[in-house]
């Protein structure tokens, strides 16, 4: 998996056109993010990358490329 | 094996009241907000006590329509076991004071169990037990809540989740029940994902004197110390990662396969985390019965409330799956065997006791 699939599905899951975000995206900027975007999030890591996601985890990270650092870690511990 | 042998499950009733909180009219989010909510949640609207009605006469309603439909002589029961988080009184415990309310003997035991979200996979095994081990013959496992009681109105965050419900199941000793099925789950590292952190003098937290602060909390919403505070992330990956093992779990221990349950009745949480854990847990869609369009998260009553809401589908004997999770971090499933007619019609109800 690579950071571009993690962008595709993250616009996807928060309902974005995919060519609005990018990894240098600070997300919670974002006009459409709130709350229930945050679940949607943790639902899309743990679908489509299997990884488990806190509120914690969104809550430290500032970028979608933060947020994939944590995936990916997560990822090759499990 | 944890499987408890011989106790019947004779009847189910569940009781809301009659007063209904829209999700379209809740004045502190914006309409597009409300439809969001509405969408991600599933939850429509939601049933809320009137004044003066609480927990315990919702459950007390229950109560009566149990024993009425069995048509059970009250010196016959010997527990009474509450399940809430949302008691009359913080002592004495609410399950002694609808003893008298009911009108049960003095040689009912009678105590109250403080657990929220998963109360009907572990008061079923409460209650089981003590019927086997003290051969109880008859007993009542009483589970609701008023969380609407406990919640700031303008916490966007609770608010508009929860539904207010009580419940009644009616338990009985026989030889000839099939055995139900329990995983039973803690991880209080979590305590803080639904918190309400002040409470009475002996609390770790007592309150203060004077007037009761309001306090502005990382989420930006002003609560009293005493009002619940819910993180909702925290509780959905919480809810995605443990439930579906938990239910693998009690599967595997008596023997069935998704597809040899009738029906999974997760509680009713919010319809993200429902969808998922019902799919993790390799249910179909349709096998997943839901309230939460109709009466919101119901707490520790949502299993119950779900289950008669749905009292036509249960004319046939059914095995279930039936789970619950939050609180706590409290969590457990528990597989048993519901006879033809023992779900009751879902009651409404302004009744106080």
């Amino acid at each position: 998996m690579s950071i571009q699939s993690f962008i595709e599905k993250f616009a996807y899951a928060i309902e974005v056109p995919e060519d609005s975000i990018s990894a240098a995206t600070e997300f919670k900027g974002l006009e459409v993010w709130d709350s229930l975007n945050t679940l949607a999030v943790i639902a899309m890591a743990d679908a489509d990358f299997n990884v488990s996601l806190s509120g914690q985890d969104i809550e430290k990270s500032h970028t979608i490329g933060d947020l994939w650092g944590l995936v990916e870690s997560k990822t090759a511990k499990a | 094996m944890k499987s408890i042998p011989g106790v019947a499950i004779r009847a189910v009733a569940a009781a809301v009241p009659t007063r209904v909180a829209r999700t379209q009219d809740y004045e502190y989010l914006t309409p597009d907000e409300r439809t969001r909510f509405q969408k991600a949640t599933g939850i429509a609207e939601r049933r809320i006590v009137r004044d003066g009605q609480f927990a315990s006469d919702l459950c007390a309603a229950a109560a009566e329509r149990v024993i009425g439909h069995l048509n059970w002589e009250k010196e016959s029961i010997g527990a009474l076991i509450l399940v809430t988080q949302s008691p009359d009184y913080p002592l004495p415990a609410t399950a002694i004071i609808l003893q008298d309310k009911l009108g049960l003997a003095q040689h009912c035991l009678a105590f109250d169990v403080n657990l929220g979200c998963s109360a009907y996979p572990y008061g079923l095994a409460i209650i089981s037990s003590m019927m086997q081990s003290l051969s109880i013959r008859r007993a009542l496992l009483l589970i609701g809540d008023a969380s609407s009681l406990g919640c700031a109105v303008d916490d966007k965050s609770a608010w508009p989740l929860f539904g207010d419900a009580g419940s009644a199941t009616a338990l009985e000793l026989d030889e000839s029940a099939p055995a139900s099925f329990f995983d039973l789950m803690s991880d209080g590292s979590g305590k803080d994902a639904i918190i309400v952190p002040s409470g009475t003098l002996s609390s770790r937290r007592p309150p203060g004197e004077g007037p009761v602060p309001h306090e502005l909390g990382s989420d930006g919403i002003t609560r009293r110390p005493d009002n619940l505070v819910l993180r909702g992330a925290d509780i959905f990956s919480f809810a995605i990662a443990k439930v579906p093992p938990s239910i693998h779990r009690a599967m595997e221990a008596s023997a069935k396969q998704p597809a040899d349950v009738d029906f999974l009745v997760l509680h009713q949480a919010n319809k993200m985390i429902n969808d998922t854990i019902t799919k993790k847990a390799g249910f179909r869609p349709e096998q997943s019965l839901s309230t939460l369009a109709s009466f919101g998260n119901t707490s520790s009553a949502s299993v119950p409330v779900t289950l008669c809401a749905h009292a036509e589908r249960f004319q046939e004997s059914r095995a279930l799956a039936l789970c619950g999770f939050g609180v706590g971090l409290s969590w457990g499933t528990c597989i048993v065997t519901m006879p033809a007619g023992a779900v009751l019609p879902l009651i409404e109800t302004d009744d106080v006791y």
